[in-house]
Parts: structure tokens; C-alpha cells; sequence
């Protein structure tokens, strides 16, 4: 007869919260972001960019759930990361706004991650080796950086990973405690950002240039947003 | 043109649009619960900054105690539950989340330390939006909840 372990049943707990908040949240907070990279695709193939992304994010909450598990302290780990965080909404917000700009048409950047012409002299040396890689295994280190931004659900799983952790007992099974239960969180998250990311594809459509200009502002403004919002956290 | 492909087509275009008034909607409906609640808070729960603040579940006094004062977010917090007149026939727990907004269950155990009294740690997670109003449900099994609405301080 099949029976669930207290372990088990945690691991099964966290993957349909991370699914719950994936659709619930993930999709007004994170929405942006997929959308912003799935226009910046324009006519290219989104699955494997957008799974790519995906991993690289579920594998930094793997990595955070871990190092709470291995602490058992979520603030003293949180407090030390909070700079970064912030650092890193800023560039979220920096990386947004120059793919739009790339998208409009209206300033020469080029696409910032996979086409042909490479922004000059106005993004920073990380943008253009971005640009320079041409390829679409650079949507997992920007998942693995992403995955650092300031998430109130994220911390909320880092809380009870840091607690499971905690009464692990032994520091090695602590870490492997959080970093299975954030992995699981991870994965559960997934399905509502690819789907987002698939819809938001518009390569499809004949008639493109109108919706690209008209989403690059949009795109601007969410990346403003994210700038100011990481200048305030 | 493809007559077969336009039907297919027209569903995706819909679809796109869908997804991002959803996106939209989604972020605006939870700014506008957020913001009545925050206005609102003041009036109805007292002030969780100066000191415990007391609700009723069926006819007795609850009361809700968080430390250290002001309460802020990502820092360890000790909550305290108080029964006047009432013993508790399960432990009761506390749920903290915010108001319009799925943040993840976020729970806090407590565990019996005296007479009507109950205590457990907790953590209130910083919302990167700014939004600063949370909801701390007490919940007493088989008997019922409160909620005690509040702005974390920065």
C-alpha cells in the first residue's frame, strides 16, 4: 500500500505551494520579466530559452533553500543577502529597459541576448558578452541572477526550508533538507511562467512592428518600475 | 491566405491579450485591496507598535502580542496569544499573510506557556512592491479566528 513519509509529504506541500503562488502571484510579479524576454525573442523558438531561464531560477532557490537549511536562520542569511538583492532588481529593472529600447527600434542597441548586431558604447560590458554569446544558454546564468530578486513568497518557503533545516538535526541533512524543498517550490512555479512566456510570443502574428513598439514601452515602464522599486527596498 | 489557419490565429491573438490583462489586472486588484486595508488598519485593530491589541472569538477576549516593538519585517518575532476565560481545547496557531495578495502560507506554531497563554516564533517577509499591510489570523480549532490587520514598520 503506498504511504507518504512527513519528509515526503513536506516535498509534496512545497511543490503545490511554489504551483499555487506560481498562478496566484508569480504571474502579476514575474509576469513582466517572461513577457519582456519573450518579446525580446520576437520570431525565435521560446520553449527552450524559456525553460533555460526557468532552471537557472529554481536552481538559486535550490541553492538559497540549501544554505537556509545548512543556517537554520532565515533572517541572519537574508540580512547578509539583502544588498545583492537589491543590486540585482536594479539591473533587472536596467536589463528590461534595454531590451526595450533594443526592441522599439528607436535607439541602434541591437537585441540584447541573440541577434546579430551588438549594442555599442551604451550597455555595459555584461549586456554586450550577453549579446555576444548568440546563444540561448544565456537565459540560465540570467535565471540563476534573477532568481536572487527580492520575492515575499520565495522568503516565505526560505522560512520553512530554514525551519525543516533547523530540525534536521545534522548540518548535511539540513542543506539537503532546504535544498530539496526549495527545488520543489521551484519546479512548482514553473508552469504558470513558461505559460505566460508561450502566450506572450508574438513571431507569430504578420503584422508585428505596431505590437513591438507598443509592448517596447510598456516594457520601459516595468523596467523603471523595477529600477525604482530597487532604489526603495 | 491559409483559410483554416486564420481561426487558430485569432484564438492566439486572444489569448496573448488575455494573459497580459491578467497580468495587469492581477497586479491592480491586489495595489487596491492592499491600499483599503492599509487605510483601514488604524481603525480597526489598534496600534500591534505600542502594544497587544485584542479581538473576540465567540464571546472571548483574544489577544495578540508581537516583539519586539515596532514590529518590522525580516527580523525575529516572538508572537504571544492571550485567553481571558478560555482555555484553548487544541493549541492555536497564527497565520500571517497580506491582504490581497498570496504570499506563500506562512504559520506560526505556538506552544503553551502558562494559563490562556501561548507563544511561537515568527518571521513577517518584506513584499518587494512597498506594500507594508499584513494580516495576522489567529485561529483557535473548533472554535474560530481573528484577524489582526497592521502596517510592519521599514
Amino acid at each position: 500500500m503506498f504511504s507518504m513519509s512527513w519528509t515526503e509529504s513536506l516535498y509534496l506541500v512545497f511543490l503545490t505551494t511554489g504551483f499555487a503562488v506560481g498562478f496566484g502571484h508569480c504571474l502579476g510579479m514575474c509576469g513582466p520579466i517572461v513577457v519582456s524576454l519573450s518579446l525580446n525573442m520576437k520570431e525565435r523558438p521560446l520553449l527552450v530559452p524559456h525553460l533555460l531561464y526557468n532552471a537557472g531560477r529554481v536552481t538559486t532557490y535550490g541553492i538559497l533553500g540549501g544554505i537556509m537549511g545548512l543556517t537554520g536562520s532565515f533572517t541572519a542569511v537574508a540580512a547578509r543577502i539583502a544588498g545583492l538583492q537589491k543590486g540585482i532588481m536594479i539591473f533587472s529593472g536596467v536589463v528590461i529597459m534595454a531590451m526595450a529600447l533594443a526592441m522599439s527600434g528607436w535607439v541602434r542597441l541591437g537585441s540584447i541576448f541573440a541577434d546579430d548586431s551588438l549594442p555599442q558604447g551604451v550597455v555595459s560590458g555584461g549586456f554586450r558578452r550577453l549579446a555576444a554569446s548568440k546563444s540561448r544558454f544565456a537565459y540560465y546564468p540570467l535565471g540563476l541572477l534573477l532568481g536572487l530578486l527580492p520575492c515575499g513568497p520565495v522568503y516565505t518557503a526560505l522560512i520553512a526550508a530554514a525551519r525543516a533545516g533547523m530540525d534536521a538535526g545534522a548540518a548535511a541533512s539540513g542543506f539537503f533538507q532546504g535544498l530539496g524543498l526549495m527545488l520543489a517550490f521551484g519546479l512548482g512555479t514553473v508552469p504558470a511562467l513558461v505559460l505566460v512566456g508561450r502566450l506572450a510570443g508574438v513571431g507569430w502574428l504578420k503584422s508585428r512592428a505596431l505590437i513591438y513598439k507598443a509592448s517596447a514601452v510598456l516594457m520601459f515602464g516595468v523596467g523603471v518600475y523595477f529600477v525604482i522599486r530597487g532604489i526603495r527596498y | 491566405m491559409d483559410e483554416r489557419a486564420m481561426p487558430r490565429r485569432r484564438i492566439r491573438t486572444g489569448l496573448f491579450f488575455i494573459a497580459s490583462l491578467l497580468c495587469l489586472m492581477a497586479g491592480e486588484s491586489s495595489n487596491d485591496l492592499r491600499a483599503e486595508d492599509g487605510h483601514a488598519s488604524e481603525a480597526r485593530e489598534g496600534n500591534i507598535h505600542q502594544g497587544p491589541c485584542t479581538r473576540m472569538i465567540n464571546g472571548t477576549q483574544v489577544t495578540l502580542e508581537i516583539q519586539p516593538r515596532p514590529v518590522k519585517a525580516m527580523e525575529d518575532l516572538t508572537f504571544t496569544v492571550t485567553f481571558s476565560g478560555m482555555e484553548p481545547a487544541a493549541a492555536p496557531y497564527v497565520d500571517l499573510g497580506m491582504p490581497g495578495m498570496n504570499m506563500g502560507p506562512n504559520r506560526v506554531q505556538l506552544r503553551h506557556t502558562g494559563p490562556g497563554r501561548y507563544e511561537g516564533p515568527g518571521i513577517i517577509v518584506r513584499c518587494p512592491t512597498g506594500s507594508r499591510t499584513w494580516d495576522a489570523r489567529v485561529t483557535v480549532p473548533g472554535a474560530g479566528e481573528a484577524a489582526f490587520v497592521f502596517d510592519v514598520m521599514d
